[in-house]
Parts: structure tokens; C-alpha cells; sequence
């Protein structure tokens, strides 16, 4: 009955491509625009926020940690409501990890805190019992970098249009504006810390990698 | 040879077996095959570098749902997809509303027994990570449950001040009062206002009831709270109160507990949790 079409395979592979790529159309594209934009509320990181991102990034959480809730009930139970893709409008890279070794951190800003994420850095094993992560006390010495986390905050605004700037977003202005408002930033976190370490550093006006990395994970929601 | 008396162990031989003895005669059925029989039929005109192809049309039930099929798919491509639009959260939607619906309607009425279960259950994943499995808040990283709710975490509060629930009437001070008077005002509140039973100073308690007018200030004369102004130390100690802070979080003096009043917790879990850490401390 098909004999016609097998023996014209070119044919056959077109038929085949059009069947297949009708069907993403009719999947993907209706909603395409809509999703991609971001969603009402998304803010793009301030920079304190990028420079955490940065050392989460460097140090590699992604590896274990994803930011992707699944709609199911399991997951929304533990994690919070399920990930929308317009909520990583501003992510560039999204990190939406490949693997759960630890938990999904997308909502970690809802449900933990300055001083629970300050105690777990420094030795995760001791908060939660049994936990493989490692810790990471180079975080309380190491200085978060600012200078690159301005630049590619600049960069995305001037090269994507990131709103930065705009009502209701967060400010970028000059450098000087932005380290002055990350150091602002930088004092809400670190009055909710206890490392006198990184409290001495602060008064220096030196912001650590932990007070970054803090800032980064509470604005996960 | 103990391995051999386990069920599974047993299984998976006998399986392994069965799957040698039909490959064998399954493959000798082919060679044989291959080695004696002749080729009949009519050959297709098509061939593939002189590999031919019988004629061999499919039986007429299969070729009918084959074409049944194709007429689905136009109709699913161009109409049922779509003008339907199925989506991976509408599904989520309707089997979280499915699921909720049978937990409220199974747990309606729990009895004591199976709130603990649950309560216990929630504690394991929602507030251990912070308060630690036991609830001892990790050597003071976070509030320790298994005191709080008791006598000396009422004098512990009234020396050390409490803050961070956020009601109208704001922070309470520390040392409001000391040594004796604390503890006074403690077996006051454990007998006459949350009423916890008996206290362990039951001679201070008329001298707390005398200096009660420190605390009615904020908390009224009956430790309400003063309808809703302050937290009401009616519930102190039970599961109310718990319930009171899963909904408020706390910014204390410890660090900051995160609301849970984003919709992870309905509000039977919470009372279960309540029951949980209650008992903590009992």
C-alpha cells in the first residue's frame, strides 16, 4: 500500500520533518512570546545580589543544587510553588542544574535565613544531620567582587535592555552609586550575621563572598 | 548455600534460567530456518543494492487501524490539541484540587494519635532543619523546643526580652523583672493564666499574681493580648500558640524564623505541628 513512499525516501523524510514540526508549532509557539517575558514582580539582581550569584556560580552549587520546581505535588510540597519560565527572565545562564544532590534552592528565600545559611556554610554536617556538603569557610575570608558583578550588570543593561534603573527596579547608576548601594545592602545581612569577622570586614567596607552569596540566596523566591 | 533460601534470589535464577532455555530454542528455530527453508512469493519492484522485498500486504484488520490512526492524528493535530489545550499545569491544577480534597475530607476529624503522626512528619521536613531532629535548636542556632512551653522558658523569656512577631505593641524588653519575681510571675502564668497544670513554685504564685500588673500592661489583665495587640499568653505552651508563629515567622533575638503562611502547610498540618513541638517539651 506504501510501496510508493518507501521507495521515494527524500519524500518520505519531508513528510516526516512537516508532521513533526507541526506539532512543535502547535505545542510551543502559542505561547512562546508570553512565557518568555518575565513575570509580573521578577526584578533583575541587584549588584550585591550578581556578586553572590558569581560565587555560587564559582563555587559550583549548581553542580548539586537545581533551581527548577516540577508541577508536582511532591515537589511544590517541599519547594514551594512550581517554576514559571518567565522567572528567569534576568537568570543569564538560568541555573536550572541537572541534578539533585542537595535540594532544589528556586524558593530557598522563603524558608531559610541569614543566620541559617551563615551556620550551615560553615559546617553544614553540624545543622543538618548526615548532609555530604561540604563547607565552605573560604566564603567568612574571600571578598565578594563587585567591580565584575557592576560591569555585567551594566553590560546586560545597556547590550539586553535589562531594566535596570526604571521605577520599581533596582538601581544601578555609577560605580560609585552601586558600591555604596551594595554596601547598604551588604549591612542589613551582615546585622543579622555573627561572624565578628565579617562584621570588622564590613566597618573596612569590604563585603565577603558569605554576605554576597546570602544576599543572592534570600532573593531566590 | 543460605542465598538460595531468598524468595527474590530464587526469582532471578529461575528467570536467568528460563531466558537461556528460550534463547536457545528460539535461535536454533531460526538457524534451522535459515538453513532449509526456500523462498516463495512475489517480489516488490522495488530493491536496495539487490536486497529485495517480498509482497506481503498487511492483514486487513491492521492496515484499518493504521488508517483509523491517521485520521486520530489530523484530527488531534488540527482540532483536539489545539482547541483543548491540554497543559502540564491544568493537569498539576486539577490533581492537587483532587488530592487536597481527599486529605481535607480524610483527615477532618484526625484523633490525637494521627496529628502526632503528622505533626512529627511535617517537623521532620519543615522545621528540623533549623530547630534540629530533636528540636533542641542545635545548640542554640534556633529556639530550643524541648524547653519551650515549660516553666523556665517562661522566666528565660521575661530575663532575655522577646521580639520579632510582629505585633502592634512591639518588642518586649529584657529584665522586666529579676530572680524571684520572675520566676513568681512564671508559676503565676503556668497556673492561673495559660493554665499548664501545676507550676513547680507553687508559693510564688500569689506573689506573681501581685506583680501581673507588669505584664498586663502589654497583655492585658487576662493575658490576652489585649485583642490581638500582643501575643495571648492564654495559648502559651500550646499548640495555638505554635500556630500563631508558623503564621507570623519571628525575627528574634536568636535569628529569623520564615513564615510558613505561603500555603505549604494547611492549617490541620499546622495544628498538628503544634501538637508535635507541645509535646517536645512534655
Amino acid at each position: 500500500m506504501f510501496h510508493w513512499l518507501e521507495r521515494n525516501p527524500f519524500f518520505f523524510a519531508v513528510g516526516v520533518f512537516i508532521v513533526i514540526a507541526y506539532a512543535g508549532i502547535v505545542t510551543i509557539l502559542p505561547d512562546f512570546m508570553n512565557s518568555a517575558r518575565p513575570v509580573v514582580g521578577t526584578k533583575p539582581y541587584t549588584v550585591l545580589q550578581l556578586a553572590g550569584r558569581h560565587v555560587y556560580i564559582k563555587d559550583s552549587c549548581n553542580a548539586c543544587h537545581s533551581q527548577l520546581i516540577r508541577p508536582f505535588k511532591s515537589e511544590t510540597d517541599r519547594y514551594g510553588m512550581y517554576s514559571l519560565s518567565g522567572e528567569y527572565a534576568y537568570d543569564r545562564p538560568f541555573l536550572w542544574g541537572s541534578k539533585r544532590t542537595g535540594p532544589d534552592l528556586m524558593r530557598v528565600g522563603n524558608y531559610r535565613t541569614t543566620d541559617w545559611h551563615e551556620n550551615h556554610m560553615l559546617n553544614p554536617a553540624e545543622i543538618v544531620p548526615g548532609s555530604i556538603m561540604p563547607k565552605y569557610p573560604h566564603m567568612f575570608k574571600n571578598v565578594a567582587d563587585i567591580e565584575t558583578a557592576y560591569a555585567e550588570a551594566l553590560t546586560v543593561k545597556k547590550v539586553f535592555n535589562v531594566p535596570y534603573d526604571k521605577s520599581g527596579m533596582p538601581k544601578l547608576g555609577t560605580l560609585e552609586e552601586a558600591k555604596a548601594q551594595a554596601l547598604k545592602e551588604a549591612e542589613e545581612i551582615v546585622a543579622n550575621m555573627k561572624s565578628p569577622e565579617v562584621k570588622e570586614a564590613l566597618k573596612r567596607g569590604e563585603i565577603k563572598e558569605i554576605v554576597a552569596i546570602i544576599a543572592y540566596l534570600n532573593s531566590l523566591k | 548455600m543460605n542465598w538460595l533460601n531468598d524468595n527474590v534470589n530464587m526469582l532471578a535464577l529461575l528467570g536467568a534460567a528460563a531466558i537461556i532455555l528460550i534463547t536457545v530454542f528460539v535461535v536454533a528455530k531460526y538457524i534451522k530456518q535459515m538453513k532449509e527453508d526456500k523462498s516463495t512469493g512475489e517480489l516488490a519492484e522495488e530493491n536496495w543494492d539487490g536486497i529485495g522485498e517480498y509482497k506481503n500486504e498487511l492483514p486487513i484488520g491492521w492496515s484499518l487501524a493504521f488508517l483509523g490512526t491517521i485520521v486520530w492524528g489530523l484530527w488531534y493535530f488540527l482540532i483536539g490539541y489545539p482547541l483543548n489545550g491540554y497543559s502540564q499545569i491544568g493537569e498539576y491544577n486539577e490533581e492537587v484540587q483532587k488530592y487536597n480534597t481527599k486529605f481535607e475530607n480524610k483527615w477532618a476529624n484526625p484523633d490525637e494519635e494521627t496529628l502526632m503522626g503528622m505533626g512529627e512528619g511535617v517537623f521532620f521536613v519543615q522545621c528540623a532543619p533549623c530547630h534540629g531532629v530533636t528540636g533542641d535548636g542545635i545548640n542554640g542556632k534556633a529556639a530550643d523546643l524541648t524547653v519551650w512551653g515549660s516553666e523556665a522558658a517562661i522566666v528565660d523569656v521575661i530575663l532575655k526580652g522577646s521580639k520579632g512577631l510582629n505585633y502592634p505593641l512591639g518588642e518586649m524588653p529584657a529584665g522586666l523583672l529579676q530572680g524571684d519575681d520572675a520566676k513568681a510571675v512564671a508559676a503565676y502564668m503556668v497556673e492561673k493564666i495559660a493554665k499548664l497544670g501545676k507550676s513547680k513554685n507553687p508559693d510564688l504564685v500569689a506573689k506573681g499574681e501581685s506583680l501581673w500588673a507588669v505584664c498586663a500592661g502589654c497583655h492585658g489583665q487576662n493575658g490576652d493580648g489585649m485583642g490581638g495587640n500582643s501575643p495571648s499568653l492564654k495559648n502559651y505552651g500550646k499548640p495555638e500558640f505554635v500556630v500563631d508563629v508558623l503564621n507570623r515567622g519571628k525575627a528574634g533575638n536568636i535569628g529569623v524564623m520564615p513564615k510558613f503562611n505561603d500555603g505549604r502547610l494547611s492549617d490541620i498540618q499546622k495544628l498538628a505541628v503544634g501538637k508535635y513541638v507541645n509535646s517536645l517539651s512534655q
